[in-house]
């Protein structure tokens, strides 16, 4: 029995952490993940007006920014109709924010596959192509975001959604617009990414079909299953999806037992040595992010590579990179039914509540998103930020490890488990925010 | 650096520094252009840095057609406020950018400038811009990480000590030693971090709000005591690029001038530069019509809003705002805040948070208008400030402003 500690700085991550590695007998016994760095925003938050929210929250994270706006456009909703004043958003804001929001998750898994999951494995496996991956993701990132854009008006750190529904009032002229440039990212899509058409490739319902996937995904999937990756990463097999979206409606899936969950059972605890916060269902841990939704939304070819290699690294990267395929096809039919002719935004003007609790929650690219938000006077007396990286990189309570430590323990390598705890899609700076 | 009270918000105005002078002379120009060429015929001896493409193989390698890289060509040298002869310098200089070396920290940041930088600006110049800028160091870019990116960014200093732009994205935490934000291996703190950076560095430019002036990071109450880089770094240039993000085209152009003129570009009193900041939202923005006219936003979604009229007084910051981006807007320039709807909330200027307020219509906000006195009404500030402003534009649109609401009866 040897014990070795050794410290692992982890970057690329929108910011870093260090993870600090106990090796027993050869094997990952334990790792403790420290982020070094800390602004406050909830601090900062606090004795601002209500609606301060929908600008200062984008700006705790520079890649997934447009779920934070309306996670907190939400919990401002949210919380007028628990004080008795509802709002009915028109089809059309509603359609308009899914869009945008469908827009930030497309640029963000591809980025991660891009400029994170190839060329990390490809130096991990040393079998470096040289291939600008970069320039891959850009192409793709730079057009979705631009589709965003015409509605959201800038990405990052747009603010076009307020209570009641969006500022934009879009022509038709936009939507096609978006729509060419939705057109292109699938293009590119099929050409490059899967090298199938998006029909041939959303009909893939099982790992037996799998080998028809060819581009930089099935390269990324062949590097996976060649060089015997398949299996390694499992968790705990908990998952937990608190927002309704396309790709899943919320519900928690424990082995494949998918049952209910009520935000409410939420909670958060301060952890030592770190100013990231761990947070627990029931005081239990649960997964979160495109591999959780997938399972709670039984998407086939999630459910059987789940079959086959359980809650592994293999299956939560494809989890995240078949969203992409989803949601483009998802993409395209909310803008041909936006109705244009409808209202933008609903609320009553005269309405202004002053005092109110609510709730925002959003499926944000990595999982759920919570903000909490708390107003007295018209002013912010408290307000939570849950985001999905607390999720996956708690340090676990006492009697379990977190689920990204579970899923590197028993590594051998460093190398290999810091890819593992990439494809969690880690995100620094919305964890300590 | 504060614009908080009527004195400074005078002078920012009427400042000599805050004055944009687009046509300087033949015999300036002239100097100019034979200076610039000078320097790109020295660049082109260089060889390229860190093995990057060259930029002619990259526009066919993309499909770029020489007309439209021209043609970027053309409008980023109106941009950088050059006449229309610098053209071919400009274009010569973009191929050449692969010979200024770049590193880029972040700090206490949300990585949304380096996602802006991502997809850079004009016609599909973002697909070829991360081959040709020099990054000799990014954190979130760089193929290394750990220990050997460490040692990368180290050899990156000392290799081009004294040549290599240093662009800073991140407020800077000061609170507790620093301890808010540390960075590599060793812990270092944000703030050791910077100075060590900055100590080679030709010059250093902070892009984005938080680096600019803190940002969100330093709002009431600041909680990480967190400043710009200009509160920490000294006895080096500093150009800063404001905005949450700062615009890519305005990062592009800061390395276009200083590979093209081998000098950081002209700067305002609060080192932003010129050719970017030298106006305000308001001067070009596609509602002016709207707001001289006094047709404004009352709430969202009502009719002035299905009208595009004025944002004003749905709290837009436009008019005490410097910055291009009623010019060149976002995203490829395909569309801007105020675009959809949603007024300017000033996050190019200093402090903007606490003094600006977004949600707060400006007449609320802790700003007051430079013609003294505390104004009530949203139309009374707005008319003190453009007087004050000293503008010609300014003081016609007021007038018209004034004959709207005569117009309509008076009231607002």
């Amino acid at each position: 029995m040897k014990k070795l500690q050794i410290k692992q700085l982890i970057e690329k991550i929108e910011g870093e952490a260090e993870l600090d590695f106990t090796f027993n007998d050869g094997k990952i016994e334990d790792v403790k993940i420290n982020f070094g760095f800390y602004r406050g925003i909830e601090e900062i938050l606090r004795g601002k007006t209500a609606r301060d929210a929908l600008v200062i929250t984008p700006r705790v994270c520079g890649i997934c920014n447009h779920a934070h706006l309306i996670a907190a456009v939400r919990a401002i909703e949210d919380g007028y109709a628990n004080a008795g004043e509802n709002i009915t958003l028109t089809s059309k804001a509603k359609d308009i924010r899914e869009f945008t929001l469908i827009c930030e998750l497309i640029q963000n898994h591809i980025k991660w596959l891009y400029m994170t999951m190839l060329p990390q494995l490809e130096s991990y496996l040393d079998k470096k192509s040289g291939e600008n991956y970069a320039i891959k993701a850009t192409y793709l990132a730079s057009r979705i975001t631009k589709a965003l854009a015409i509605f959201a008006g800038q990405w990052p750190h747009s603010s076009y959604a307020v209570p009641g529904g969006v500022t934009c009032d879009p022509t038709y002229v936009d939507v096609m617009q978006a729509q060419s440039l939705v057109d292109e990212c699938i293009k590119f899509f099929e050409r490059v990414v899967v090298g199938l058409s998006l029909d041939d490739y959303l009909a893939i319902d099982s790992v037996s079909s799998l080998h028809k996937v060819d581009g930089d995904f099935g390269k990324l999937l062949h590097l996976i299953g060649d060089n015997g990756m398949s299996t390694i990463g499992q968790s705990y097999d908990k998952f937990i999806v608190f927002g309704d979206s396309i790709l899943s409606n919320a519900g928690k899936s424990i082995v494949t037992n998918i049952s209910n969950v009520d935000v409410k059972y939420v909670s958060e605890s301060s952890q030592e040595g770190s100013v990231a916060k761990a947070v627990t269902y029931k005081n239990k841990l649960f997964e979160v992010g495109p591999l959780a939704r997938g399972m709670v939304a039984k998407t086939p070819i999630v459910k059987s590579l789940h079959k086959n290699y359980k809650d592994s690294l293999l299956s939560r990267v494809f989890a995240r990179v078949h969203e992409v395929a989803l949601l483009l096809a998802h993409s395209k039919k909310l803008l041909a039914k936006l109705q244009l002719d409808e209202l933008s935004c609903t609320l009553d003007p005269h309405s202004k509540l002053d005092d109110f609790e609510g709730v925002g929650i959003v499926e944000a690219a990595r999982g759920s998103l919570i903000h909490k938000t708390t107003v007295k006077n018209g002013l912010i007396t408290n307000y939570d930020i849950i985001t999905p990286t607390q999720w996956n990189l708690s340090h676990g309570n006492e009697t379990q490890q977190g689920i990204a430590i579970k899923a590197m323990v028993n590594s051998t390598t460093i190398e290999e488990a810091t890819f593992i705890f990439r494809t969690f899609d880690i995100c620094s700076v919305c964890t300590t925010q | 650096m504060s614009i908080g009270n009527e004195e400074s918000v005078k002078k920012l105005f009427t400042a000599e520094s805050a004055k944009v002078d687009t046509n300087k002379g033949d015999a300036y120009y002239d100097e100019l252009y034979t200076s610039c060429q000078k320097r790109i015929e020295e660049l082109k001896k260089l060889t390229p840095l860190n093995n990057r493409v060259d930029f002619t193989e990259s526009i066919e390698e993309y499909g770029l057609e020489r007309r439209d890289f021209l043609r970027w060509a053309s409008a980023t040298t109106a941009m950088l406020m050059l006449p229309a002869s610098f053209t071919p310098l400009v274009a010569e200089a973009a191929v050449l950018m692969n010979r200024v070396p770049v590193i880029w920290v972040e700090l206490s940041d949300c990585a949304g400038n380096s996602e802006a930088l991502l997809r850079s600006d004009g016609p599909k110049i973002d697909e070829i811009i991360l081959d040709i800028i020099s990054l000799e160091f990014h954190e979130t870019l760089q193929a290394a990480s750990g220990h050997q990116a460490e040692k990368q960014m180290d050899e990156a200093m000392e290799h081009f000590k004294g040549k290599y732009l240093l662009f800073v994205e991140g407020a800077v935490p000061l609170g507790m030693n620093g301890q808010f934000g540390t960075i590599g291996a060793k812990g270092e703190t944000f703030v050791d971090h910077l100075h060590r950076a900055a100590e080679g560095a030709a010059a250093v430019v902070a892009v984005g709000s938080c680096a600019t002036y803190g940002g969100i990071p330093a709002a009431a109450p600041n909680p990480t005591d967190s400043v710009g880089v200009m509160d920490v770094v000294k006895g080096k240039p500093i150009i800063n690029i404001p905005a949450c993000p700062a615009n890519p085209s305005n990062m592009v152009g800061v390395i276009l001038h200083f590979v093209l003129t081998g000098t950081i570009p002209e700067l305002d009193s609060l080192l932003r530069p010129k050719f970017a900041f030298g106006y305000r939202i308001h001067d070009n923005c596609e509602r002016r019509a709207h707001f001289d006219a006094g047709e404004y936003v009352e709430e969202w979604g009502d009719e002035g809003a299905k009208n595009n009229f004025c944002l004003y007084k749905v709290g837009c910051k436009g008019p005490m705002t410097f910055n291009n981006c009623s010019i060149i807007r976002y995203n490829e320039g395909v569309n801007w805040p105020i675009g959809v709807g949603r007024g300017c909330i000033g996050c190019s200027e200093p402090d903007f948070w606490d003094k600006y307020a977004y949600e707060r219509p400006m007449a609320n906000a802790n700003i007051k208008a430079p013609t003294g006195g505390v104004e009530k009404t949203v139309d009374e500030f707005g008319l003190g400030l453009l007087t004050a402003a000293g503008i010609g534009i300014g003081i016609h649109a007021a007038a018209s402003a004034v004959a709207g609401k005569r117009e309509d009866g008076g009231e607002y």
